[in-house]
């Protein structure tokens, strides 16, 4: 079952009703979960561990079976079907948190290059296609290096190289700067706002806040239920909330809390020291 | 840190450039045909064909005493064993020990072919990177598939696996270190304790492992990969004249060794 | 436990020739005092860690404990109440439950079975996991942030009096990350000596009294410096920034150096 051509408004990610549950688990991983992404948008997952972020991320990267859904399309693939699901594989792209364990090949370019193989494209093609994520993503010098000499930046973005090599229609990033120190966490960053840029859909799951601040839409988790969707401000504005689903706060937002506490604090969650300065001015 | 067995010597030498099927039918002909003809002339030929390959390698000649060494021993051994044990009439006798003429000959002999056999299969390896040796493998093993025999899958755990080597030996190292300063000891005691010991390092090693394959698993479906489906490459064989030469050359060799 | 760093320096074999890794490093640390080693990758940090625990040997140099100096027949009780929490700690556990694996470290320094077992427990709930919710659970069993806990328990159970932590907070939770920083206070007003290898310029500055910053093996600034005085270029150069209460204090026009140390202090000075 695929989408009928729609306006240009149609999601390219279309779930309603999404239920998963592990194997053995007391309770679901996902339950009754709605989303739609449409093109070129930019969503935020968040949520605390265990609120079903990543499951949501592989599912809708068609890498896991869901359980039940009223309707789960991925660029239009069924997601309840094994066909639907291949097809999804092809058309949204997943990054992992763990840069070391999704490097395959023994250089970086082949690495890279590794989708595409397994699309059987024809080797000029794959050269061409490889050369132009290498110089995307900045990895020319360290075409020829082995991943086990690579820094953790260096690593992922080998690895979201190798994810886009095969053209995508959307990205799914789930926590990819987690395991990163500060370089490694601009360096992916910048490459993720790049994208966004370039008009490519973005789902991406985290923890910290200000991963979130550029997102058009924050979707928060909580055991495996939506409980917020809508403008990232939205979210920043309920401090109940957000200190509920234990989210990462930047400084401005920790003290920010602080103030709150003491009947001091500025009406709306600032994120950066600017927003908060703001806010003593406007308190003044 | 890297392993001097299979341990490959970048370079753009005639041997580098020759596509790894070649290189491989090669090096297993002339390895089969060492062990048919028991001549020190057969072997003499086979000895100039080696040392003629590794000059056009390139590869310095300390790399082949690297891979070379830790085989010393089965060399050693070899010759000390025919040495004493051989039959034929004794010119120097101690004790229990009876060298003769013959038990000299053959010890020599066997020792030398086993140098012969090492030289060609390291011109093989130093001068073939492991993926390319690899892919070589697959095409060749190609009518094994008829034979549900998993080639191509076989040969991705290969390459996966030589991935990882550096990997988890930076790993381990980590792992004992850790260990080591909860108070760890891994050098003193008896082979028991020994054993015991390295529990603390083998299992998170091993978790550590089923996790990795897991993520992987997971990663390379998310590009698309799919056991059983052809996969085309970045870097095809292409077979050249220089090929042909090389089998050619060898089918002469081996004739020449054969007829001497 | 105080330490005494003095002119370490320490090089790595790598095929044939050597490579500088740390190049006379020296400071002091005073008992019951705590310490930030920031850097960026590669600076050294965790080559100096393991050095302070003696895993490795200095080249040249030596590292005091309570005044004691390497060669002294004391040294090697001393460098056992040293405890290193290894990056990504959870890397180390292996036992069947969670008790047996904090007994690992207790055990190996010979203690009676009754000492392991109290240091087991107390060791647990310093950790924030009762023993007597998780120490029958397997450890693999728990969420990456309690076995981040499990591995912290594992080395606390040594009494260390001197704790080494390379980058503790990295993938964490924040909700862990902020109980870890609790942990981490609670051992401090116990009086235990801290040193503490991170990135986060925030938690070098509300958790430690002094901070090294070490660059290419190399002692760039030491002490209770307030990152304001020590000069943009060497924060930029080691792509640091001023922790955010310092920053927000400077625009604020007050004075840096005494800058509040927590949100909570902050807002006590604002409100």
């Amino acid at each position: 079952m695929t989408a009928s051509p729609a306006p240009t408004t149609a999601p390219l990610i279309d779930i309603s009703g999404l239920h998963y549950r592990y194997p053995g688990a007391r309770a679901d991983a996902l339950a009754d979960l709605d989303l739609q992404i449409g093109e070129g948008e930019f969503v935020a997952v968040v949520g605390a561990n265990g609120s079903g972020k990543s499951t949501l991320a592989r599912l809708a990267g068609g890498l896991d079976k869901p359980a039940a859904a009223r309707r789960a399309l991925a660029c239009g693939h069924d997601l309840l079907t094994e066909a639907g699901r291949l097809a999804a594989r092809r058309d949204v792209g997943v990054l992992f948190q763990n840069p070391e364990n999704q490097l395959v090949a023994q250089c970086v370019e082949d690495d890279v290059a590794f989708g595409l193989e397994n699309l059987g494209w024809a080797a000029p093609q794959i050269r061409r296609r490889v050369d132009e994520m290498l110089s995307r993503f900045h990895l020319e010098d360290l075409r020829l290096r082995e991943p086990h000499l690579l820094s953790g930046g260096q690593k992922q973005r080998t690895a979201l190289a190798g994810v886009l090599a095969v053209p995508r229609r959307a990205l799914v990033l789930d926590e990819p700067t987690a395991m990163l120190d500060p370089a490694g966490r601009s360096e992916v960053l910048a490459a993720v706002a790049g994208l966004h840029a370039e008009g490519l859909a973005i789902v991406y799951v985290t923890q910290e806040m200000d991963e979130v601040v550029t997102a058009d839409r924050v979707i928060a988790l909580e055991r495996g239920t939506e409980v917020y969707s809508g403008i990232p401000s939205g979210l920043f504005a309920d401090t109940g909330l957000v200190r509920r689903l234990r989210l990462g706060l930047p400084a401005a937002g920790e003290l920010a809390l602080a103030l709150a506490e003491r009947g001091r604090g500025p009406v709306r969650l600032p994120l950066t020291m600017d927003e908060l300065l703001a806010g003593f001015a406007g308190s003044a | 840190m890297k392993a001097a067995i299979a341990q490959y010597y970048p370079g753009s030498s005639p041997l580098h450039r020759l596509d790894p099927r070649a290189k491989f039918v090669a090096v297993t002909a002339l390895a089969v045909a060492l062990f048919v003809r028991d001549s020190f002339s057969g072997l003499g030929v086979f000895a100039v064909a080696g040392a003629l390959a590794y000059g056009l390698s390139r590869v310095p000649v300390r790399w082949f005493w690297r891979a070379f060494k830790p085989l010393l021993w089965l060399v050693g051994l070899t010759f000390l064993a025919q040495l004493i044990f051989a039959p034929g009439e004794p010119f120097f006798s101690f004790g229990f020990f009876h060298v003769s003429w013959r038990g000299l000959e053959l010890a020599a002999f066997l020792s030398l072919r086993l140098v012969v056999l090492v030289l060609m299969g390291s011109v093989l390896t130093l001068t073939t990177p492991p993926i390319a040796l690899t892919d070589g493998l697959v095409w060749l093993g190609r009518p094994l598939r008829r034979l549900r025999v998993p080639t191509d899958e076989l040969a991705l755990m290969v390459t996966i696996a030589l991935r990882f080597i550096p990997t988890l030996l930076v790993e381990l190292d980590t792992i004992m270190r850790a260990q080591r300063a909860r108070g760890a000891d891994f050098r003193s005691g008896g082979p028991g304790a020994r054993v015991r010991a390295l529990v603390p390092v083998l299992v998170p090693l091993f978790v550590l492992s089923f996790r990795r394959a897991d993520d992987l698993a997971l990663a390379m479906e998310a590009r698309c990969y799919r056991p059983g489906v052809v996969r085309t490459r970045l870097h095809p064989l292409r077979a050249g004249w220089g090929d042909a030469v090389l089998l050619a050359a060898t089918a002469a060799a081996i004739a020449l060794a054969l007829l001497v | 436990m105080s330490l005494s760093c003095r002119g370490i320096s320490f090089s790595y074999e790598v095929g044939g020739t050597q490579l500088p890794a740390l190049r006379g490093v020296s400071f002091e640390l005073p008992a019951g005092g705590s310490l930030a080693l920031l850097g960026a990758s590669g600076a050294g940090k965790t080559t100096l860690l393991q050095v302070l625990r003696g895993l490795d040997r200095a080249d040249s140099g030596a590292v005091l404990l309570d005044g004691v100096e390497p060669d002294a027949a004391a040294y090697a009780d001393l460098q056992r109440e040293v405890g290193l929490v290894f990056q990504a700690a959870e890397l180390q556990l292996f036992a069947a439950t969670a008790r047996e694996d904090v007994a690992f470290g207790p055990r190996r320094l010979g203690w009676p079975e009754a000492d392991v077992t109290t240091a087991v427990e107390a060791a647990l709930d310093l950790a924030g996991l009762p023993a007597g919710d998780f120490g029958e659970r397997h450890p693999y069993s728990l969420s990456g942030g309690e076995q981040r806990r499990l591995a912290l328990a594992g080395v606390l159970a040594m009494r260390p009096r001197l704790l080494l932590l390379d980058e503790p907070f990295v993938n964490l939770d924040p909700g862990t990350r902020r109980d870890l920083v609790a942990v981490l206070e609670r051992l401090k007003a116990a009086g235990v000596t801290l040193l503490l290898a991170t990135h986060d310029v925030d938690l070098a500055w509300s958790l430690c009294d002094q901070r090294l910053l070490l660059a290419d093996g190399r002692v760039e600034a030491v002490g209770d410096w307030d990152f304001a005085g020590a000069g943009g270029s060497l924060l930029a150069a080691n792509r640091l920034r001023e922790p955010f209460l310092v920053e927000l204090w400077r625009r604020l026009g007050r004075a840096t150096e005494s800058a509040p140390r927590t949100a909570a202090e902050a807002a006590e000075a604002l409100a």
